[in-house]
């Protein structure tokens, strides 16, 4: 009996405990950070510009005037012109730049691991000032370059094209890659070094080693970099277009989801129809992760 | 020992690329400071790196410090990044504690709800957050900004530190309960110290991401004294369209980069350690 | 790491699906609750005629009150200088400015929210008062306004140069605080060295460009593509009312989104003129990227010949300008040979917020601002006219005034109305007419996006 009890307040105890530690966390977690995506998905259904006059359910006729707008393609091809672009770029350089870091024995590896990540540490609104000159048509620093070596004037305006949105390739992996560069050096160090020894022993070139070896056991790391890209890609595109392009450059032309959703609610007022966007947002990139996730998937069996 | 290579062509493009890639870092750094030391009509020369003219026009600091109120965004800037940090640390640590040591109904639930929501875009949530921040007269106000970096910062922080509490040995608790200690004893007294590695990982990694965030501050903040220092930057950038002071911009952006630097500079092993730390064990 | 994104994912859908089949349910149910507002309106929610019409030192003054300013081209000196002296007047009031370059943007959360400022002054990008009239923002001044005197007791009406827009017919929600005019500006001292002689007309102009280029030191003509209601009020808004004639009835029938405007002859004959400079080469290739400083201080560099832009120019590069440089102005370059001129004025209003919080003050504020004394201190302190009707001879207003001035009062000059569209068209006009100046649309594709987006919000208005 006394056991008993004492064992029940003790149980008492310890949920007290556990609920003291858990619930303030999610109070907050739940009021700021959950409630607004399903309040966000919520308003899509509406009809409401912010004040509370009008506040309709319309269904899905947000999505439905979404099909009629020339803009949303675009801001879509646009967000995955980053996505890939900056898949294949930060692939590229940083699974070059590991293996250089890592199986080459290269002088001064620990001073430019340092130095790759110096970017990753910077605010995206530095990084797009910064980049910004340099685009700059008339004293920017490109074209300043291209007019002294050519000797003609060179005014290009990099940032007022059509095609602008490939400009902000270069600042997007400039600023991020030394992420992706770290996590490809980890994951190539965590390699058994028998592996290699004993490739070498066969004579193996160090091609063949990167392909037979490095690639397939660090193919973990690759997932990870390509699905960390495609999430802060698709919510984040937001910072550099606006910072660089303003309202979307060009007639829209460097236009992403995120800052259309923006322009159409803190610009146009119209609230429901930026929620809207805001779930367009979010089934992309859910679409896209997870089949990204199934593709390289098969691509590792057929590797190994 | 390591192998011998030859001195191969291949080995000479790895070493230039790196140089040039370190080079292309740098250089930009370098270049900013400089910069920030020039008057407009350098700018306009179109000689983007020739070195400023002497007298060097160190005004443009003080002039961005004072005049366009710097001094009081960094301190709004310090105070949000430390406020909510310590705020994140302090709530993602009692909850991964729970998570990590003691096993009860949903635990499973509240771990990958906290995970998943690292996955979702914060956009979806941006407008009807503005609404909520503004009912409870959060917006403008550092408290809001401290409320939602606090909340952002959790399920990364959560994510690393129940892997942290798990490594512990079972042994501790059961000692401290024989020696009596109550669960918050335990807690903070050994538990808490033991991962106190994670803790600093995490906090530095999350000291980051508040002092560079852009888009929750733009969206709940537009009372110009509220300001942080990337929407002041921004902000300055778009009132260039009045006036030009590429200097001035360009000191504002050291008031951004220089104390990330310095603390990149002194933290260096243990933010790329802890970037890794999640994405590697897996 | 893959089991866990697996895992993650997995509860990441769970979550989604809660989400989405809540949010359905929550649809119809909640609708009720949730329409109760948030910030509730004030109870005074129109202009009461009878009081506070007469001049406002008779009024005492208290509470809070916000002013909310643009600052650009014009600077803040003249606002600084009356709201000092309002302040003085009504020791009791607590004034508080919201001010600046961004102040737009920054405040418009707050006017969709429903606690805006007491009193605006609305100009700069972003700033849109057919918009905010639109939207319900605006205090209806109607019937107060018939009546309202200014601190020396005359009608305010009468104080005006130009009256209020009736964005509503009918309707005063705005007054004209500021006359200035868009137009295409020039370097007469270096067209005097070069010998260059000043368009008079659209041939003349495509003659000049000519030469311009075979100079080839410069590029013929710079514009802010960044902000392209620039080329749009400088260049596009007089040519069509050229095009028409000279009838500026067609402003009108823009402004009541007629359909069929933008598809008419004289629109298509105005998008042409743009063609053909396109075609020649004339527009600096720089300029899509260019904000208004980047483009103004590359003008001012002599890297272009000519800018489309508004008389507050001279004022707001005054410290960028260099030595010897001579303001030129023209109102427009697009007339046919032998036509008049088209002036097209830019016009900024005052307003008072449907929700303000202290109307009285507002009104109050208003009626001293349109004074003969404020009207001087604006062309001195801004460097540009405004809206109140006052002698400038004394004044050390700038050249360039006072040259516009000559265009306005001549005969040879069509004073035409302003454009005031909807902000939705005004975005998409502004991205349609730079594509046009690159060449990535043709005028067909133009008018055809132009006559979408106008029925878009045609549909909407009358719904």
């Amino acid at each position: 009996m006394n056991n008993a009890k004492r064992a029940g307040s003790a149980r008492m105890k310890r949920n007290v405990f556990i609920l003291s530690f858990i619930l303030p966390t999610l109070l907050l977690y739940l009021v700021f950070g959950i409630y607004p995506l399903f309040k966000g998905i919520y308003l899509s259904l509406f009809d409401w510009s912010g004040g509370s006059e009008t506040y309709n359910f319309i269904g899905l006729d947000n999505f439905k005037e979404m099909m009629n707008d020339d803009v949303i393609p675009k801001t879509i091809r646009n967000d995955y012109i980053l996505v890939f672009g900056k898949i294949i770029g930060f692939m590229l350089i940083s699974v070059f730049f590991a293996v250089a870091l890592t199986r080459f024995n290269i002088k001064g590896s620990g001073f430019y691991r340092t130095i790759f990540f110096i970017p990753n540490v910077l605010s995206v609104v530095v990084v797009g000032v910064l980049w910004r000159y340099v685009y700059n048509p008339n004293v920017g620093f490109l074209n300043s370059a291209i007019s002294a070596i050519t000797g003609k004037t060179y005014d290009f305006a990099w940032l007022g094209d059509k095609w602008s949105i490939f400009a902000l390739l270069p600042p997007s992996i400039w600023a991020g890659v030394g992420f992706t560069i770290i996590l490809m050096i980890a994951g190539i160090l965590a390699i058994p070094s028998s592996l290699y020894e004993a490739a070498e022993i066969d004579g193996a070139s160090q091609w063949r080693q990167f392909r037979l070896i490095t690639l397939p056991l660090s193919w973990e790391q690759i997932k990870t970099s390509v699905l960390w890209i495609v999430m802060t890609t698709l919510s984040g595109s937001f910072v550099i277009v606006t910072i660089m392009t303003f309202e979307g450059g060009v007639d829209n032309a460097t236009q992403v989801m995120g800052s259309y959703l923006y322009m159409n609610a803190f610009k146009f007022g119209k609230f429901s129809y930026g929620s809207a966007i805001g779930v367009l947002i979010l089934i992309l990139s859910f679409i896209t992760t997870v089949a990204l996730q199934k593709l390289m998937n098969r691509e590792n069996i057929e590797l190994t | 020992m390591k192998r011998r290579t030859k001195f191969s062509g291949s080995r000479w493009l790895m070493q230039s690329s790196l140089f040039l890639w370190a080079l292309g870092v740098l250089y930009p750094v370098v270049w900013t400071v400089l910069s920030a030391l020039k008057d407009n009509p350098q700018f306009l020369l179109g000689r983007p790196w020739n070195l400023p003219d002497l007298p060097l026009i160190w005004s443009n600091f003080s002039y961005v410090w004072e005049k366009y109120s710097f001094g009081h965004y960094f301190v709004n800037s310090l105070i949000i990044t430390i406020v909510s940090t310590l705020l994140g640390a302090l709530l993602s640590a009692t909850t991964a504690y729970v998570i990590a040591r003691y096993a009860f109904r949903g635990s499973g639930l509240l771990y990958y709800s906290y995970l998943s929501y690292m996955m979702i875009p914060a956009f979806l949530g941006m407008i009807p957050l503005f609404f909520l921040m503004d009912d409870l007269y959060l917006t403008n106000r550092a408290l809001g900004l401290i409320i939602i970096y606090t909340v952002t910062a959790v399920p990364f922080a959560v994510f690393v530190l129940v892997g942290f509490f798990k490594q512990l040995p079972k042994e501790l608790e059961e000692s401290a309960a024989i020696d009596g200690a109550s669960h918050y004893g335990t807690f903070f007294r050994i538990m808490l110290p033991l991962v106190k590695p994670g803790l600093v990982s995490v906090s530095i990694i999350t000291v980051l991401n508040i002092w560079n965030e852009y888009i929750f501050a733009l969206v709940l903040v537009n009372d110009p004294t509220k300001y942080t220092i990337p929407v002041a930057i921004a902000v300055m950038q778009s009132e260039m369209q009045y006036r030009t002071e590429w200097g001035p911009l360009f000191a504002a952006l050291l008031v951004s980069m220089g104390p990330v630097l310095l603390f990149y500079m002194i933290f260096q092993r243990k933010i790329t350690g802890g970037i890794t730390a999640g994405a590697v064990k897996g | 790491m893959s089991r866990l994104f697996r895992k993650t994912m997995t509860w990441g859908s769970v979550l989604l699906m809660l989400t989405l089949v809540l949010s359905a349910c929550g649809g119809s149910k909640e609708k009720g609750s949730e329409s109760s507002p948030a910030a509730s309106p004030k109870a005074s929610e129109s202009a009461k005629p009878s009081e506070s019409a007469s001049a406002p030192e008779d009024v005492k003054l208290t509470g809070d009150f916000e002013i909310q300013y643009f600052v650009g081209g014009y600077g803040d000196a003249w606002w600084k200088e009356v709201i000092g002296e309002f302040q003085q007047l009504h020791p009791d009031l607590k004034i508080k400015e919201s001010a600046g370059p961004k102040i737009n943007d920054q405040m418009k959360p707050r006017w969709i929210q429903g606690s805006p400022p007491d009193f605006v002054y609305i100009d700069g990008a972003g700033s849109n008062t057919r918009q905010m009239v639109t939207d319900d923002q605006l205090l209806d001044i109607t019937d107060w306004f018939k009546t309202a005197q200014n601190s020396d007791g005359k009608l305010l009406s009468d104080m005006l140069i130009a009256q209020p827009e009736e964005y509503q017919a009918g309707k005063v929600h705005a007054v004209p605080l500021v006359f200035g005019s868009w137009g295409t500006f020039y370097d007469k001292a270096l067209f005097k060295d070069k010998g260059w002689e000043a368009p008079k007309d659209f041939e003349s102009f495509l003659a000049l460009g000519d030469k311009i280029k075979a100079d080839g030191q410069m590029s013929v003509y710079i514009h802010t593509g960044v902000y392209p209601y620039y080329i749009n009020g400088g260049l596009l808004d007089p040519a069509i009312v050229a095009m028409n004639g000279y009838d500026t009835s067609i402003v009108k029938k823009i402004n009541s989104l007629e359909a069929g405007v933008w598809s008419s002859e004289p629109v298509k004959k105005a998008l042409d003129k743009i063609v053909q400079m396109r075609d020649k080469g004339f527009f600096d290739k720089g300029s899509p990227a260019l904000n208004h400083t980047d483009s103004q201080s590359q003008w001012l560099q002599h890297k272009a010949a000519f800018i489309p832009n508004g008389l507050w120019v001279e004022s707001e590069m005054a410290n960028d300008t260099p030595a010897g440089f001579d303001f030129g102005f023209l109102p427009s370059i697009t007339q046919d040979n032998g036509g008049k001129y088209v002036a097209n004025p830019y016009v900024a209003t005052v307003a008072i917020a449907k929700k303000a919080k202290n109307p009285d003050a507002a009104k109050a504020f208003l009626q001293f601002l349109y004074t003969e004394a404020h009207g001087k201190s604006w062309a001195e302190l801004s460097k540009a006219p405004s809206n109140i009707k006052a002698d400038l001879e004394a004044t050390n207003a700038p050249a360039l005034t006072k040259e516009a001035s000559r265009f306005y009062n001549s005969d040879s000059t069509v004073v035409s109305p302003e454009v005031v569209i909807p902000e939705e068209l005004v975005t998409e006009r502004n991205n349609a007419t730079l594509a046009l100046t690159k060449g990535d649309i043709t005028p067909e594709e133009w008018i055809d996006r132009m006559e979408k987006a106008t029925e878009k919000i045609r549909s909407k208005e009358n719904k």
